[in-house]
């Protein structure tokens, strides 16, 4: 414990099966060589569909990570969770004991498992309701992510699903946190498992037209702050940390990757699909996070962002940045959108932000935003991480992430220097 | 500093089989009616269960929505629009300062079935370039939170949380949390479903987990008894208003009863049968006994969550007498209103946290109804049968074991001077 009484939280280990490689190592390499992870759709045909562009985890096969019997009862998004679970694990060398009841686990989701359900929806319709499977709604689920890691994994604290659309994977890791901070779990495994790469949820995006149409350059297509971006990349991953009490970290002997110092949420209370175009209550995520932490604007030196290409998103959150941090802070403020590279991995997308956010303090390397030929001039007025990575002291960072339904939700990351922090 | 604030309840909404309001859900529960009825939602002559708890009479109109709202919500996040307003009026408060210290965590178990079996329908049949814009933002989980936010103007944290059939308990559970350390005042917290829909009771029914007393409906839940053969599946939404003590004593506001404690853990066992042991329902329980600073002899009540299974009932008796031991057991109130209101899955843990506040507050236990033969596997503990009992309640806790082996347990009070 701190001297104000505050349980210190941190985080001790990296686990991802995202489309810039499976493990933490290959896909730190990935970030800081900019490399996308962008290629044509191969998990549906999409001879009918405009859209033909996706960030996919390539190579990823469950029976790496799961027995064959139960890696058949689970949708590929929960596959994906309990893969990256269980590396995060391996990676923290988080002792589980033999009950697993100090740990729990939040795993975010924004789609359910829609690739399960659109297939056996599809059977229903096709052949009837009897010949749906049993296993159909334990596979469709939202919570299954987090209950087969839970299952898979033996642990027996709190468990949950969050599913606050883009936000779900920054909500998990910050109310995660908040468990441990409580008392209610020694550690925590926080992040998200989700695909939405199918036929009912790309052409669903699509017709909302938020997806880049890019399909003769899929590498080139996520292009956030560009002044030539069509949209975003639909993308999937399994992408979970672990968090424990900084004690414990410290008494086991970890390796601290970074501090959850805080986390701010908010909601627009707006519109369905439109960010609320003032900015104000994304400000207000970022300035709760900040409060949380104890950090003064000012001494923010990175700032990941949501960055989810659009043609009024990308201009609104650098603006809200400019307000929050005040243009002098902003303008120095390094930003870079990671989403050019593995995509919008939807409830995983901020765990995967986050980890890779953590790796950038540890590191003191800043992740790219690649593909920013020409900033768009109203992505103006912050110091734009373009193309390539770079090396920079970095002590404060925010990830940030805004969800379809006007959930804002925003970490303060910090690095840990021997009790300094 | 962290965990100051104490939380209340001081608005009760519901939109359930039972009824629209919480009058109507509290005396249909006292007068112990049943609500399963033959499904009229859709054509059901393929389906082995014909059954289910359907909310009748409901026009998201009568809640001050315009058509053009309502075309855009899910029949789930009607109900949670609806049961939220319902429980704002109910607490009597203003949304002051644009929200900012007000928020919402609207869980659900299926989320908006209907809207996607339709659009995905639509799909097969005419391809992705017919595609609605709104099936994205009307088919994601969140939604009825969004919903519930913009159609309130609370602007504070808004989420969901899923956790199957324990989904109300986990939502209303974390924002309490939420209070709790300050990051809001007031947070609008509960469960909402709408899967009496095709693919939902076919996917149900598949797990072998539903009645099919398709003959007798409103006989076919019936937890504890030796004939019971799986659970009635509900729809319907129950939303808590929840604040913290301060602000509720500082606007006047009456107070239901306190939200003491939350308590959760998770079986790691299988996908959708309890550990049979009980072991970790024991440790969900204690562990919301001791957030609230309660002793498990103190406990006068539970609304169990008795959803009629054959496996699941007998476990959770066993939990029950782990938890405060064999002999205080036997003078343990226990009920299971899903006999009622059926299992409204990411609703149930909302509409049973609206009749748990409601037995403390009002000194009345309501019953499980259709036991006509006890179980001996689920004896043990004082069943509450068939009609309602005035007792003194000044501690109950409602129970939720969810698929995936989720446990969430709530703990309520009368309020005390401390």
């Amino acid at each position: 414990m701190s001297t104000t009484g505050r349980v210190r939280v941190v985080m001790t280990g990296i686990g991802v099966a995202c489309p810039l490689g499976i493990g933490r190592e290959e896909m730190w390499r990935s970030v800081v060589a900019g490399r996308s992870g962008a290629g044509l759709i191969t998990l549906f045909d999409t001879s009918d569909s405009e859209v033909r562009i996706a960030c996919e985890v390539d190579g990823f096969d469950p029976t790496d990570f799961i027995d064959r019997k139960a890696a058949r009862r689970m949708d590929r998004y929960a596959q994906l969770a309990v893969a990256a679970a269980r590396l995060a694990v391996s990676d923290a060398g988080l002792p589980i004991d033999n009950d697993g009841a100090g740990i729990g686990a939040i795993i975010g989701n924004g789609g359910s498992g829609t690739i399960s359900r659109e297939e056996q929806h599809r059977i229903m319709l096709e052949r009837g309701p009897d010949r749906v499977s049993p296993f159909a709604i334990p596979l469709s689920v939202a919570n299954m992510g987090a209950g087969q890691v839970s299952i898979e994994l033996g642990l027996r604290g709190p468990v949950t699903a969050m599913c606050t659309a883009c936000a779900a994977g920054t909500d998990a890791i910050g109310t995660a946190a908040e468990v441990i901070r409580r008392g209610d779990a020694r550690s925590m495994l926080a992040g998200g498992g989700d695909t939405l790469i199918s036929p009912y949820f790309v052409a669903g995006f699509d017709a909302m037209r938020v997806l880049s149409h890019r399909n003769d350059d899929p590498a080139g297509a996520a292009r956030p702050f560009d002044q030539d971006r069509d949209g975003f990349l639909v993308g999937e991953a399994g992408a979970v940390v672990v968090l424990e009490r900084l004690d414990d970290a410290v008494a086991r002997g970890a390796g601290i990757i970074c501090e959850v110092a805080g986390y701010g949420a908010s909601s627009d209370g707006y519109h369905l699909t439109d960010p609320d175009p003032s900015g104000a209550p994304q400000a207000r995520a970022v300035q709760a996070a900040l409060d949380d932490a104890g950090i003064a604007p000012g001494d923010v030196d990175h700032v990941n962002a949501h960055g989810g290409a659009s043609q009024p998103g990308d201009p609104a959150e650098v603006r809200m940045l400019q307000i929050v941090l005040g243009e002098e802070v902003a303008a120095r403020v390094a930003v870079s959108a990671t989403k050019s590279m593995h995509g919008h991995c939807m409830g995983a997308t901020g765990a995967l932000e986050a980890a890779i956010t953590g790796l950038a303090i540890r590191e003191s390397i800043l992740p790219p935003t690649i593909n920013l030929h020409t900033v768009d001039p109203a992505c103006a007025g912050v110091d734009h991480v373009a193309n390539v990575a770079r090396p920079a002291d970095i002590r404060v960072a925010l990830s940030a992430s805004y969800g379809l339904g006007g959930h804002n939700s925003v970490l303060a990351l910090t690095r840990y220097a021997n009790g300094a922090s | 500093m962290r965990d100051a604030h104490r939380v209340v309840i001081t608005g009760l909404g519901i939109v359930s089989p039972l009824g629209i309001g919480w009058r109507d859900n509290w005396g249909a529960a006292l007068a112990g009616r049943s609500a399963t009825r033959l499904i009229t939602r859709f054509d059901t002559s393929a389906y082995a269960c014909k059954i289910a708890c359907e909310v009748e009479g409901f026009d998201p109109a009568d809640f001050e929505l315009d058509r053009r709202a309502i075309r855009r919500m899910d029949r789930a996040s009607q109900f949670a629009v609806a049961a939220a307003k319902l429980a704002v009026e109910d607490a009597g408060i203003t949304i002051e300062d644009g929200g900012v210290r007000a928020g919402t965590v609207i869980s659900t178990g299926n989320g908006a079935s209907e809207t996607f079996e339709e659009n995905h329908r639509a799909l097969l049949e005419r391809g992705p370039d017919r595609a609605s814009p709104l099936m994205v933002p009307m088919t994601i989980v969140n939604m009825s939170a969004g919903h519930v936010s913009m159609q309130l103007g609370v602007r504070g944290p808004s989420a969901c949380i899923v956790t199957a059939c324990a989904s109300g308990n986990h939502g209303i559970g974390e924002a309490a949390a939420i209070i709790r350390r300050g990051a809001a005042d007031v947070m609008i917290a509960g469960g909402t479903e709408a899967g009496v829909t095709p693919y939902c009771m076919a996917g149900l029914d598949a797990t072998r987990a539903l009645s099919r007393r398709n003959d007798a409906p409103e006989r076919a839940s019936r937890p504890f008894d030796v004939d019971r053969d799986g659970f009635v599946s509900a729809e319907g939404a129950g939303v808590l208003v929840l604040e913290s003590l301060e602000h509720a004593l500082d606007r006047g506001a009456e107070i239901v009863c306190e939200l003491r404690g939350y308590g959760a853990s998770s079986d790691a066992y299988h996908l959708t049968e309890p550990d049979p042991s009980g072991r970790w329902q024991v440790a969900a329980m204690r562990a919301a006994l001791e957030r609230g600073d309660l002793e498990a002899s103190e406990v006068d009540y539970v609304n169990a969550h008795g959803t009629s299974t054959p496996a699941g009932d007998p476990v959770e008796i066993g939990a029950i007498r782990q938890l405060v031991g064999d002999e205080r057991a036997t003078r343990l109130m226990v009920s299971s209103t899903k006999s009622m209101h059926g299992h409204g899955m990411g609703a149930a843990g909302g509409f049973e946290a609206v009749l748990a506040a409601l037995a403390v507050r009002e000194d009345r236990v309501p019953p499980t109804i259709n036991v006509d033969a006890l179980d001996e596997a689920c004896a043990g503990v004082d069943h509450v049968l068939g009609t309602p009992r005035d007792a003194r309640v000044d501690v109950a806790l409602s129970n939720s074991f969810g698929f995936g082996g989720h446990n969430a347990v709530l703990a309520f009070s009368k309020l005390r001077d401390e």
